[in-house]
């Protein structure tokens, strides 16, 4: 493959990372909490689409029918029934982690149900499409990975005028700046925050269904995209919806391009480094706002 | 004299002593080996509460320190014949610079953002360690892992055929923890690491060179994290990166600390044992069913996050204070 | 004999981005003194503590204590150096008993526990909280919250105590009570700096009052003379009261 060709596909897996940072960035953005368990509902997303395909013969495109609201259903009632007591409990202290290492032990959880009940096998979703490639001289595009993008950048539009146009998403905003004041103004924060939670989990969900087609799946394959999830949305800024659409696709480009020069692992620690850089020098990233620190 | 003839002294004595007689009634070298890992366990969350239970600061890659110790000592000990013994000191030393140099850069971060880093920090030190398969010379084994060289019975060297000086060991090493955590507790430093736990602003304008006081909590917390990973080391006698310095190791520290309580001196102990046992039970229930004991695992952690925040201890302090109360009730009958 | 100089502000000055938050700021502190300062709301008052404990560095000028300068300095050097300092909004270290609380800031002086507590202790008597020693910390009330937050810094053993709106929220007997509190604070050698907006009970308590307005310093003097002050009046009740 030329060195065009690897970089346009890296630009192409940067969407797809871009996707699951977004979702992880917004309940960031909007309840100051990481969500350790992010990787781990991109994997579930991933198998139930691989199932659907294997089982009933379902396009994972098509799948996102059903898994996106399922997903949704799953932040939701995560946040409402497990998140949500920690947070109301820890409201007067000032550095709440409790809710961290809550999604820690959920990650957890998560993957280890679904290695007890799907086991341990790498399973990909082998569609018409998922070996095919367009080929225009000597450039090579895998096409898979081509609809992956699209359709995050897709998604990614949609999601963002949701949060500019509509009133929900101006009442997302506005708890994410001041919960008090949000307070005030009648939102009621607490289903906010459920709301966003599902609506971050339901991105990561589709995410893992466009990568089923190309991307092997199994119970711990959410660690390998969560790591990358985090490095993108502190180089983005923690918080910064389209600042982690934009740092996906640096990372996914850099990931490209540095795999021409470099062995991965290379490129993997060059990444961390800085990754490391910037949580440090400009924690704020590239967009971020100013959130304390 | 009489003094330390009361339930306070006497009760604490009485567990260490049924510690030390365990290996007395066991002689499954299986049940010995699980027993040595439940009292290593404890003592890791014991050495992470230092920093993430007194300071408050939420590290997520104790396991860079654990295999700091671990591959220090191993080299040493595979390539110039250092004793383990002094492998501890020199693998302790080399994990609290390890935790300055993770904690200097890190100190103005808070909260997410420090753990953030740390995942960060560690999970480029997983990738550098299964990328490096010599160190000059060194063979580190990369990926495959290393093979620590086994000489059979050598105590010189930390090597020893039957599992009970091993369990006597970690035994040992948890007692210096728990004895380091109680003065900890009662100290300047311990109230410091508190007070900047609580509110770091409030801290500075206290006088507290908050600073200083994070970088030696952490300096402490990586020394005797990486103490534990020279005793790992030689307990287990293979070091895979992934298992060693991976989330996996770092995450269990850190659960083992929060579901016992964080920030108390026995919570970790408690919450090490805990778990480790419950975790070893499961696997040898439920052998077949992949995953189970780690879906339970953290099934206890979510609900303990959830339902007893403040950790297994809150549950075993009033009973034990009844109980010395108790006691305490009927010397004073039996004395009047 | 003329007293000896404790603070002195030379000039001081500090811009948030294009904001003068406070501007060319002199004034002496002399050793025994208990000074007001005043001010509208928003006239600097908080930041001009948060300049003399550390928590923000001059733009422009300098700061010296005893005739030492310690412009720059962090907030727990200068702590060390005598100047101890209560937080507007209170900040107690919530999951901590109050003897603790009270503890960390003795610790300054000492490295045993023993001593620590002695004096934790001593301090709690005369802030009047020795009964409550127990209690955490979050659970006090809003009084106790602010005798709790004085007692911190009186065991750092100051020269100098920066005392921020500590009778803010407290009702007309409990303002007694802490003016009361403080008078035993001065007498027992302290001096003492404090923001107020309790007016009647600043005047009371103050030898001298300086009084703030859009970070400068636009009266200074005795509490009767500052309150005849005609700028003082204009800055306190707008343009329009000579009308009204």
């Amino acid at each position: 493959m030329g060195v065009l060709s690897s970089i346009i596909n890296g630009i192409l897996m940067g969407g797809v990372y871009g996707l699951l940072a977004m979702g992880l960035t917004l309940i960031f953005g909007i309840m100051k909490i990481i969500n350790f368990a992010h990787g781990a509902f991109l994997m579930v997303a991933m198998i139930l689409s691989y199932w659907l395909w294997k089982i009933m013969g379902l396009d994972p495109y098509l799948s996102i029918i059903i898994i996106a609201p399922l997903m949704f259903l799953l932040g939701y009632l995560t946040q409402r029934f497990t998140i949500k007591p920690v947070l109301d409990a820890e409201k007067d202290v000032r550095e709440p982690i409790g809710a961290l290492l809550l999604t820690a032990g959920l990650a957890v959880a998560i993957e280890n149900f679904i290695l007890m009940v799907f086991g341990a096998d790498y399973l990909m979703a082998k569609t018409a499409y998922s070996g095919a490639s367009i080929n225009i001289s000597s450039l090579s595009i895998s096409v898979p990975r081509l609809y992956a993008f699209v359709t995050s950048l897709v998604v990614a539009f949609l999601f963002y005028q949701f949060l500019i146009k509509t009133e929900l998403g101006r009442a997302m905003r506005a708890t994410g700046q001041d919960r008090g004041v949000a307070l005030l103004m009648g939102i009621n924060v607490s289903k906010v925050y459920s709301i966003a939670f599902g609506i971050g989990t339901a991105l990561a969900g589709l995410a893992g269904i466009v990568l089923i087609p190309f991307y092997y799946a199994h119970p711990s394959v959410g660690a390998v995209f969560i790591t990358k999830a985090f490095i993108i949305v502190v180089l983005g800024g923690l918080g910064s919806v389209h600042g982690a659409l934009v740092g996906g696709l640096i990372i996914g480009l850099i990931e490209s391009v540095a795999a021409q020069y470099m062995t991965a692992t290379w490129t993997a620690i060059l990444i961390y480094f800085a990754f490391l850089a910037f949580l440090l020098l400009k924690p704020s990233g590239l967009f971020g706002s100013r959130y304390e620190w | 004299m009489r003094n330390f003839i009361t339930p306070r002294y006497y009760l604490p004595a009485l567990m260490i002593f049924i510690l030390l007689l365990i290996p007395l009634f066991i002689s499954s070298p299986y049940i010995l080996h699980i027993m040595a890992m439940v009292l290593f366990w404890a003592y890791l969350a014991s050495a992470w509460n230092i920093v993430g239970g007194f300071a408050g600061q939420l590290s997520l890659g104790h396991g860079v320190y654990v295999a700091a110790g671990a591959y220090v000592s191993s080299l040493l000990f595979a390539n110039i014949g250092l004793s383990p013994w002094f492998g501890m000191i020199i693998g302790g030393l080399v994990a609290a610079l390890l935790g300055v140099i993770v904690g200097y850069p890190t100190l103005r971060l808070r909260g997410a953002y420090y753990a953030l880093a740390t995942v960060g920090f560690a999970e480029g030190f997983r990738v550098i360690l299964i990328n490096t398969t010599k160190i000059g010379s060194w063979h580190t084994g990369g990926a495959e892992g290393f093979l620590v060289p086994l000489l059979g019975d050598a105590p010189q060297h930390m090597q020893f055929m039957s599992k009970v000086p091993y369990y006597y060991l970690a035994l040992v090493l948890l007692l210096i923890i728990v004895g380091f955590s109680f003065w900890l507790d009662r100290s300047k430093l311990g109230y410091y690491l508190t007070a900047i736990r609580e509110d770091e602003d409030a801290a500075l304008a206290l006088g507290i060179n908050t600073a200083r006081a994070k970088l030696i909590a952490a300096a402490l917390s990586a020394f005797f994290t990486g103490v534990g990973g020279v005793y790992y080391a030689q307990l287990i006698r293979y070091l895979e990166p992934n298992a060693i310095a991976g989330a996996i190791m770092s995450n269990q520290i850190v659960f083992l600390a929060i579901v016992g309580g964080r920030g108390t001196v026995l919570g970790p102990v408690i919450g090490g044992i805990f778990l480790t046992i419950i975790g070893e039970m499961t696997r040898i229930l439920f052998d077949q069913v992949m995953g189970l004991h780690l879906f339970l695992y953290g099934i206890i952690v979510v609900l303990f996050v959830i339902f007893k925040p403040r950790g297994l201890i809150e549950l075993v302090e009033k009973p034990y204070e009844k109980l010395v109360k108790m006691l305490n009730g009927r010397r004073v009958e039996g004395a009047s | 004999m003329p007293a000896k100089v404790l603070l002195e502000l030379k000039n001081v000055t500090i811009k948030f981005g294009g904001l003068t938050a406070v501007s060319d700021l002199s004034f002496k502190l002399f050793e025994g003194e208990i000074v007001g300062l005043i001010g509208p709301n928003g006239a600097g008052k908080t930041t001009v503590f948060n300049l003399i404990s550390g928590v923000y560095r001059p733009t422009e000028g300098e700061i010296y204590l005893n005739g030492e300068n310690i412009t720059g300095l962090k907030p727990f050097q200068i702590c060390h150096r005598g100047i101890g300092r209560t937080f507007q909004v209170v900040r107690p270290f919530g999951g901590k008993s109050v003897l603790y609380n009270v503890m960390v800031g003795a610790f300054l002086r000492t490295n045993d526990t023993r001593k620590s507590r002695e004096k934790a202790l001593e301090v709690l008597q005369l802030v009047g909280l020795y009964n409550k020693k127990d209690v955490l910390a979050k659970n006090l009330t809003i009084v106790d919250r602010k005798r709790l937050e004085v007692a911190k810094a009186l065991a750092t053993e100051p020269k100098l105590l920066l005392l921020d709106e500590v009778l803010a929220g407290l009702n007309p007997a409990e303002v007694d009570e802490a003016v009361e509190m403080i008078r035993q604070i001065h007498k027992s050698g302290i001096t003492i700096l404090l923001i107020e907006h309790v007016l009647k009970a600043a005047m009371a308590l103050s030898q001298r009052i300086m009084v703030l307005d859009y970070g400068k310093k636009i009266a200074e003097g005795s509490p009767e003379e500052v309150t005849s002050n005609p700028e003082v009046i204009k800055a306190y009740l707008g343009d329009n009261y000579g009308i009204a």
